[in-house]
């Protein structure tokens, strides 16, 4: 096993209700993520995914436990500009064309903009010629596309992404699958996948994590075995199809099974 | 195409509004059906345009106008900066409110007289306008402040952004199209505030010149004041209307 890169030592999590009550979001969960290693979090909604990437990214403190990334608090990371995200809302802001979007973190980090590195991030995400468009003027697929570019900007040790393609029709959602897959492929970035989609998670991913819901906690640990960089081709694999069949019964509520 | 076709048929419309209103302007007053006190609109243009009342008009609009820009700048500047001061140090946040709650519980028609008494005379008009425009200023400013989406801050936070670089980059611009929206409403605030401020004596202004009109019986010559300054509010108002749609579509 390689150098962990993020750890959830026994992380739990629980939000006050407005009526007093107390909600149990996640509980005991145990998590490594290797450096360079590309996890996907598989689960139905409202599992708690979502919160172990927003505990992961220092946007929530765990009420148990504790998360690590190098061995630091999850703070130290984004402190230093070295954390990279993208969600499912591509949150481009629109008075900021392209070019400048993409330039957002050298300048939150109060740095001089590398143009090249930025022009060369829009070619990277098959963005190149739009540098002066807005976000309006462009498709969904393309902001995420553009949400993505902003997230490699500063080359982060650190890749979350947040259902960056949840909004995306299939069609395309596939198309920026193997878009992903292509820059991932090359930079291998330590990255933590958010998904409700068995594909996605099976394409993309060095391993893949089902979780279950209320509360969350982890069910099954798989690795994926396909060699990268992947073709489309993987999709029709016969080992794909069983793993797709046993991660979608994973994902199959308790007791519903027949 | 609908789009424009719509625009047109808005423009068409408001057009035929407003000449129906002054068609009907001009009917009551030709044949007096509201009494001597309603002249017909073009005896009121013609009055204008009387070269001998220009120099009254002229003076009176000077020191109007400048009663309203003063008010006006003064109160965004200053609705803004007490914004800003509550959302850099959120402790002032709480007071600030309150504050700004008490002084538009005051009627500013009854600030006047004070006014008149402890400033200068001249200085009612715009300090009156100033705090109508600033209460509007910061109320659109500190709604305009939360404006930023949730998203937005958790991406500024992840990418370990200081809180001035927030405020600067996210939620300042983010505010922008609230803010431009309260300067718009804030026109017709600085205007009433500035002819309310001259009733009560200033040396100068249409304000002024309505009040002595109306006591002297002056028709034309009051009806000429308001609709000067009633054109001149709708006028930049309207300016103000495009200015923020220019904004929606950039910020939003």
């Amino acid at each position: 096993m390689t150098e962990t890169a993020i750890h959830l030592d026994r992380v739990g999590k629980s939000f006050a209700l407005d009526n007093g009550k107390q909600l149990t979001a996640l509980s005991e969960i145990d998590l490594r993520i290797g450096k360079g290693e590309f996890v996907a979090l598989l689960g139905p909604s409202g599992c708690g995914k979502s919160t172990v990437l927003r505990l992961a990214a220092a946007l929530e403190t765990p009420s148990a436990g504790r998360v690590t990334i190098d061995g630091k608090e999850p703070q130290a990371l984004s402190r230093a500009h070295r954390l990279g995200v993208a969600f499912q809302d591509h949150a481009l802001l629109p008075w900021l064309d392209i070019f400048a979007n993409v330039a957002l973190p050298f300048q939150v980090a109060g740095r001089k903009v590398d143009d090249a590195r930025v022009k060369e991030l829009i070619g990277l995400v098959g963005l190149a010629g739009f540098e002066k468009a807005r976000p309006r003027q462009l498709s969904g697929g393309m902001r995420q596309r553009a949400s993505i570019a902003r997230a490699l900007a500063l080359q982060p040790d650190v890749l979350l992404l947040d259902e960056p393609f949840g909004a995306l029709d299939a069609v395309t959602r596939r198309h920026m699958n193997l878009e992903l897959q292509r820059i991932w492929s090359a930079q291998r970035i330590t990255t933590l996948l958010v998904t409700h989609s068995v594909d996605e998670a099976l394409f993309l991913a060095d391993r893949v994590i089902v979780m279950s819901g209320r509360p969350g906690r982890i069910i099954r640990d798989i690795s994926i075995p396909f060699e990268r960089p992947r073709h489309p081709s993987v999709m029709r694999d016969k080992r794909f199809h069983e793993l797709v069949d046993e991660l979608t019964l994973a994902l199959e509520p308790e007791g519903a099974a027949p | 195409m609908t789009l424009q076709s719509e625009a047109v048929h808005r423009l068409v419309l408001g057009a035929v509004g407003v000449g129906l209103f002054l068609a009907i302007w001009q009917v009551i007053g030709t044949y007096r059906l509201a009494g001597m006190t309603w002249p017909p609109l073009t005896d009121v243009l013609a009055f204008i345009a009387d070269p001998s009342k220009q120099g009254l008009f002229v003076r009176a609009m000077l020191a109007s106008f400048a009663s309203v820009a003063l008010g006006y700048v003064v109160g965004i500047l200053s609705g803004v900066a007490a914004a800003m001061l509550g959302q850099v140090l959120p402790i002032m946040r709480p007071g600030l409110d309150r504050l700004v709650a008490v002084i538009h519980a005051v009627p500013l028609v009854a600030l006047a007289p004070v006014f008149m008494v402890l400033a200068n005379r001249d200085l009612t008009p715009p300090a009156i306008s100033a705090l109508g425009v600033f209460y509007m200023i910061y109320v659109a400013t500190t709604s305009g402040l939360k404006a930023a989406s949730h998203t937005h801050r958790d991406l500024f936070t992840a990418l370990g952004s200081s809180p001035t670089s927030r405020f600067l980059r996210l939620e300042l611009p983010a505010a922008l199209p609230a803010l431009v929206s309260g300067m718009k409403l804030a026109i017709p605030v600085a205007f009433i505030g500035t002819i309310v401020g001259e009733w009560f004596g200033a040396s100068r202004g249409l304000g002024l010149l309505m009040v002595s009109a109306m006591q002297n019986f002056q028709i034309p010559l009051l009806w000429s004041a308001v609709l000067i300054v009633t054109t001149a509010s709708l006028a930049l108002f309207g300016l103000m209307s495009l200015f923020e749609r220019l904004v929606y579509g950039r910020f939003q």
